[in-house]
């Protein structure tokens, strides 16, 4: 029921049903005592200053021998891939029979200014990649990298290719010479040195206010009046309280990391031309040669395709293939479309792949090269 | 004087003669123990005086420009409004209502993804910042320094040490571990 738009309604009618809702919503509200988020039941097996690692319980009984380690960005939080049982990426990959691993990196500190891309990288990722190895006692593990977190899973699998043995670059920034995104626009303005300088660590509001930037009439206006349009449905408001949750949960940036990040990537952008370096070492993108999955968001506005797509042609691995779904950035983790497109393919591309390498023949790994257009067109038609 | 052209000279070629006249008379009365002699005080603060210009010259310039831009959409907004028939009911209300969000949200995109928004926030986020440090630098200097307290400053070098050691730390045991396991 929407009141706004109900046919032959006069005012009297249209202030009292707007009461009745709204009183409707009140109860709701004042019924809810916590907002659970990332409940998928886990353990924390391992952790390093703030970094954790998180094991998800399997839910069958033979899962892939491959474990995946799931990478998340270091702007806002991991649970967004386990936001609610009907909307986790991770309980949906976890139930089609996978391990699955996931890195919470907390909220940095003063003390975590410093921390540098390459103790994320080769400090923080390659140890919970050690430890998952450890832990499954595979040589080579999969790695889905999100976002920012895709971006830095691709920087691991540059260096350490004999680690990994899947890659999924999910939603990740790669070249950022687009302008398709103000984000990247914004960027190139900004005097990187003068906000790390004094800020330290860059608050998580700072680059909040950025991401509401984008569209503030939808996202700071629209949203609010759609959410008062369905406040009477609980479903509706666990999950619109779910989301505000998530998006104002947002963790500092270390400021050297962010220094490099901004510098190297938005504003130079030397990753794709291969020339970015970390911990003295050049990422060479042709050192990827194992298989390959880039997944993208046709209607995404924080990373557009054309900063995702190059990824697969950079790279020398022959068994790539990419993926672009009909939805937004946001949409990839939580609309319908995860649970019932992005998850399926998900799965179907790395389940084959999951096996010990000398299962790998038997299985016959499909070396494909899919064109993302077709890819993009056959999944608009489904 | 032009607040956008504002520099420490030409301040100090006006100010200095009053402020000289005032530490030679009533300024001996009116002492802050806590910020130190008057006359340094005064001096740091006028040095803030053109980073305060600056950012209300770039904040002005983005109030104009958001202004500018709001005006643009009520016209767009109007436009559409215009071309509605004339029945006035609830019914109309949401359509109203879509409208203008929708015109508001596109003449914004626009205008926030325009080099001419990005060029002015980047020097808007300067100029900020370069006052905010100013103001941190005076609160440190004029207070947290004669209290005998850490500043910021201070903190840092602590963090960058405790950085530092975590490292070494880090590197041993690895190194350690390499060598129990015979590596």
């Amino acid at each position: 029921m929407s009141f706004m738009i109900q046919k032959n309604m006069n005012e009297p009618d249209l202030i009292r049903e707007t009461f009745i809702k709204y009183k409707k919503g009140s109860e709701i509200i004042s019924e809810l005592t916590e907002i659970s988020v990332g409940v998928t039941p886990h353990e924390i097996v391992y952790s390093e200053d703030k970094m954790k690692l998180l094991h998800y319980k399997t839910t069958v009984k033979n899962p892939c021998p491959v474990p995946v380690l799931m990478v998340y960005a270091l702007v806002n939080r991991y649970y967004i891939l386990d936001l609610s049982p009907d909307k986790s990426i991770i309980k949906n990959l976890l139930d089609r029979g996978f391990d699955v691993y996931a890195i919470d990196w907390g909220y940095p500190s003063g003390m975590d200014r410093y921390l540098t891309i390459d103790d994320y990288v080769n400090g923080y990722l390659n140890n919970a990649v050690d430890h998952v190895r450890n832990k499954s006692g595979t040589d080579k593990i999969s790695l889905l990298g999100v976002c920012v977190g895709g971006t830095l899973s691709v920087m691991f699998a540059a260096l350490h290719p004999e680690k990994v043995k899947n890659l999924i670059s999910f939603v990740a920034p790669i070249d950022f010479a687009t302008d398709k995104s103000p984000l990247n626009i914004w960027a190139k303005e900004m005097d990187v040195d003068k906000i790390v300088d004094y800020y330290g660590i860059i608050p998580g509001d700072f680059l909040n206010m950025g991401f509401l930037l984008l569209d503030p009439f939808r996202l700071l206006i629209d949203k609010y009046v759609g959410f008062f349009e369905h406040i009477d449905d609980k479903k509706t408001v666990e999950n619109f309280l779910r989301m505000e949750k998530w998006i104002f949960d947002s963790p500092g940036q270390a400021g050297e990391a962010y220094r490099q990040f901004m510098k190297d990537c938005y504003q130079e952008n030397l990753l794709i031309k291969n020339r970015m370096e970390i911990g003295g070492k050049r990422i060479n993108l042709k050192e990827i040669s194992m298989p390959f999955l880039n997944i993208m968001a046709e209607f995404d506005h924080l990373v557009p395709n054309e900063s995702s797509l190059p990824l697969t042609e950079a790279i020398s691995s022959t068994d790539k293939e990419s993926m672009v779904f009909p939805t937004g950035h946001i949409g990839m983790f939580v609309g319908s479309k995860s649970q019932n497109e992005v998850c399926p393919n998900i799965a179907q591309w790395l389940k084959p792949r999951s096996y010990a390498q000398k299962d790998k023949t038997k299985i016959g790994v499909k070396k494909t090269k899919k064109n993302h257009h077709k890819q993009k067109e056959s999944m608009n038609e489904s | 004087m032009r607040m956008d052209r504002s520099d420490n000279e030409s301040q100090n070629i006006f100010f200095f003669p009053w402020l000289k006249a005032w530490e030679a008379s009533s300024g001996h009365i009116g002492k802050f123990p806590a910020i130190g002699p008057s006359r340094e005080k005064t001096e740091k603060l006028m040095k803030g005086h053109p980073l305060y210009s600056n950012l209300y010259s770039v904040w002005m310039d983005s109030v104009s420009d958001f202004a500018n831009i709001s005006l643009e959409a009520m016209k767009r907004m109007n436009d559409k409004t215009s071309l509605m028939d004339g029945q006035n009911n609830p019914d109309k209300y949401k359509e109203i209502y879509n409208n203008w969000i929708e015109t508001y949200s596109d003449t914004f995109k626009e205008f926030l993804r325009s080099a001419h928004f990005s060029g002015d926030m980047g020097k808007f986020m300067s100029c900020l910042i370069e006052a905010g440090k100013y103001n941190r630098e005076m609160l440190e200097e004029n207070f947290l320094k004669p209290m005998n307290l850490p500043t910021s400053t201070d903190i840092d070098e602590i963090n960058r040490e405790l950085y530092s050691l975590k490292k070494t730390v880090k590197e041993l045991n690895r190194k350690i571990n390499e060598l129990s396991q015979g590596k």
